[in-house]
């Protein structure tokens, strides 16, 4: 959920399929309630681009010694090949729900746009 | 009117009342038409509204302004006035973009003389002025100017050239917050804005070249230096990525305080401390600076923009006459002092989405404009105009000096996106008689006109309502969209 979150979120920055896979980055979230885990990946994550100009393609998550680390690939953003769609400002914690349901988890979080 | 379990009663033409319940320490107030209530209604505002009325040391109202929608914690197009004794100071109060406000600077240029060449100005604008996701600023701050910039505001731009002392003065508070401290601000949200001055940004900000259309109050357009049929220029930006990251460093400072404080809020995006506690004077002097920045970086955009047009139209400084008529943040939290129940206090005053409008003779205006009040721009959408209008005595009586900063949403950016699909934004702006030029073609879909309200009728309701007067309206002509 976490991994599918980071995804979602630069869906939302630009079209990830012309992004390259080339770098890899892992966030850590530390430790906390799930919705409070999730908020500090996605933050994070935003920082990677807010920051480093570093645009996601896709990320994957593991469970180590009990704790949730999210690695991302991607790589810097290229103006000649990545159009951004929109600024994002802030991963909000408003209304942020994270909820198990029969098929898993589903993260639902508002973004300032 | 009851909207779910929220009771409201129009206690006037355009005031409603949301009487105290459960934990509210004062009433709400709400500014709006019957027919822009029904709107206001269709969101949680009101609720917030209701909520923000928890808040320890609120004052006299909480109080909502036609323009309201659903915002973070607090309500955009919220104000709150708190005690300095014992009240709060809330992030969600102030929002993200911190002072994100608006310059309109005015010319010597006439619109029917400036009118074929605005494809060839739309254009060098464009180009010059840096804008859209990401987009870096021609300066490059090392971190001792950084240092300066928080400090400094617009007051910084001047010792490099970059704003004359008249744009200082015709800026609110004179481009500068007192109180700014660099510590306050984390060495993330100060490497986000090192390259960022200067910039535009994206969004709803934007850079417009107008006509002044229409003008309602003579005394004050001439205060202003505005006359039937001129080209004036709108800038609306405010602390780009820097404010941005200090409003989210200090959401979780605050959060942290009021559950070690058990604070009795309803919401935790109302996070908050008390505005004499070590958290609350941090955030304050991080907000101060981060304020700083946002004048500092209207000033630069303001001075790319003159020096744009006289390169393009061949003109020098007199003969354009481009001039700031004022510069005002909607996005603040500031001290003030005010009349509350017959006493003077001083105040901590939020303003979230929502302009300080200070009537005449209020001593804090300019000379020059205060017989008439100080300047406030109402941005409207890209297609239906914008407004200029003056602060009346309304607003110390009712809204803290406070009134309205923008049409309002009333669709969704998707809905708005999805009601465009498969027709060109910009075929159907230049049929408005509107140019266009746009980094993020999204962007500009979810910007277009049906995405707001009419902003007429926001406008209309402050000005009988007497916290702001109308005074000129503005067409707009060219705009740049991040």
């Amino acid at each position: 959920m976490c991994a599918a979150s980071v995804e979602a979120l630069f869906s939302l920055l630009t079209d990830r399929r012309k992004i390259r896979r080339s770098g890899r980055r892992t966030l850590d979230p530390g430790s906390g309630p799930p919705e409070e885990q999730l908020l500090s990946i996605l933050r994070q994550a935003l920082l990677l681009f807010s920051l480093d100009r570093f645009l996601v393609r896709d990320a994957g998550a593991i469970m180590k010694s009990g704790r949730i680390l999210v690695t991302v690939r991607g790589e810097p953003v290229d103006d000649a090949r990545h159009s951004a769609y929109r600024e994002i400002k802030a991963v909000t914690a408003h209304a942020l729900t994270v909820e198990e349901g029969p098929s898993g988890f589903t993260a639902r979080f508002v973004l300032d746009v | 009117m009851r909207f779910e379990e929220i009771s409201l009663s129009q206690v006037s033409e355009t005031e409603w009342e949301i009487p105290r319940t459960g934990g509210m320490l004062v009433p709400g107030l709400v500014f709006a038409s019957r027919e822009i209530m029904e709107d206001i209604v269709r969101d949680q505002a009101l609720r917030q509204v209701m909520n923000v009325a928890h808040l320890p040391g609120i004052l006299f109202r909480s109080i909502g302004m036609p323009d309201i929608h659903w915002g973070y914690g607090f309500p955009i197009g919220g104000v709150a006035a708190m005690d300095v004794a014992g009240g709060v100071i809330s992030p969600g109060g102030v929002g993200y973009d911190i002072n994100c406000g608006v310059r309109l600077l005015r010319s010597n240029l006439e619109m029917a003389t400036l009118r074929p060449r605005l494809p060839e100005l739309l254009a060098a604008l464009h180009r010059e002025v840096p804008s859209g996701v990401g987009s870096t600023g021609t300066v490059r701050l090392t971190p001792p100017e950084m240092d300066k910039v928080l400090t400094g505001g617009s007051r910084w731009a001047v010792s490099r050239g970059n704003a004359t002392g008249e744009d200082v003065e015709f800026t609110e508070s004179g481009g500068r917050l007192p109180g700014a401290d660099p510590d306050a601000v984390s060495d993330v949200a100060k490497r986000r804005g090192l390259d960022q001055l200067g910039t535009l940004g994206a969004g709803n900000h934007f850079l417009e070249i107008d006509e002044v259309e229409e003008v309602f109050f003579p005394e004050a357009a001439a205060a202003y230096g505005l006359f039937q049929g001129q080209a004036v220029f709108f800038v609306h930006s405010g602390s780009r990525g820097l404010g941005y990251q200090v409003c989210d460093d200090y959401l979780d400072v605050m959060a942290a305080y009021t559950r070690k404080h058990a604070l009795n809020v309803p919401d935790r995006q109302l996070a908050c401390a008390h505005i004499g506690s070590d958290e609350g004077r941090r955030y304050l002097s991080g907000l101060a600076a981060a304020a700083n920045y946002a004048f500092a970086n209207r000033q630069l955009l303001a001075h790319q923009v003159r020096e744009t047009v006289e390169r393009v139209l061949r003109l020098g400084p007199r003969d354009a006459g481009i001039r700031t008529v004022y510069d005002v943040g909607h996005n603040n939290a500031k001290f003030e002092s005010h009349e509350v129940d017959g006493r003077r206090r001083d105040v901590l005053v939020h303003r979230k989405g929502a302009t300080r409008a200070f009537p005449p003779g209020h001593p804090e205006l300019p000379a020059a404009y205060r017989d008439v009040g100080q300047p406030v721009f109402i941005p409207g959408d890209m297609g239906r105009g914008s407004f200029v209008l003056a602060g009346a005595p309304g607003a110390m009586r009712l809204s803290f000096g406070s009134t309205c900063h923008g049409a309002g949403r009333r669709m969704s950016r998707t809905s708005a996106r999805r009601s465009v699909r498969g027709k060109s934004v910009f075929a159907e702006m230049e049929r408005r008689g509107v140019l266009v030029a746009c980094t993020s073609r999204k962007t500009l879909s979810e910007e277009i006109p049906e995405a707001y309200k009419e902003v007429g009728a926001v406008v209309d309701v402050v000005d009988r309502a007497g916290i702001a007067r109308k005074v000129a309206r503005l067409r707009p002509l060219a705009v740049v969209k991040g």
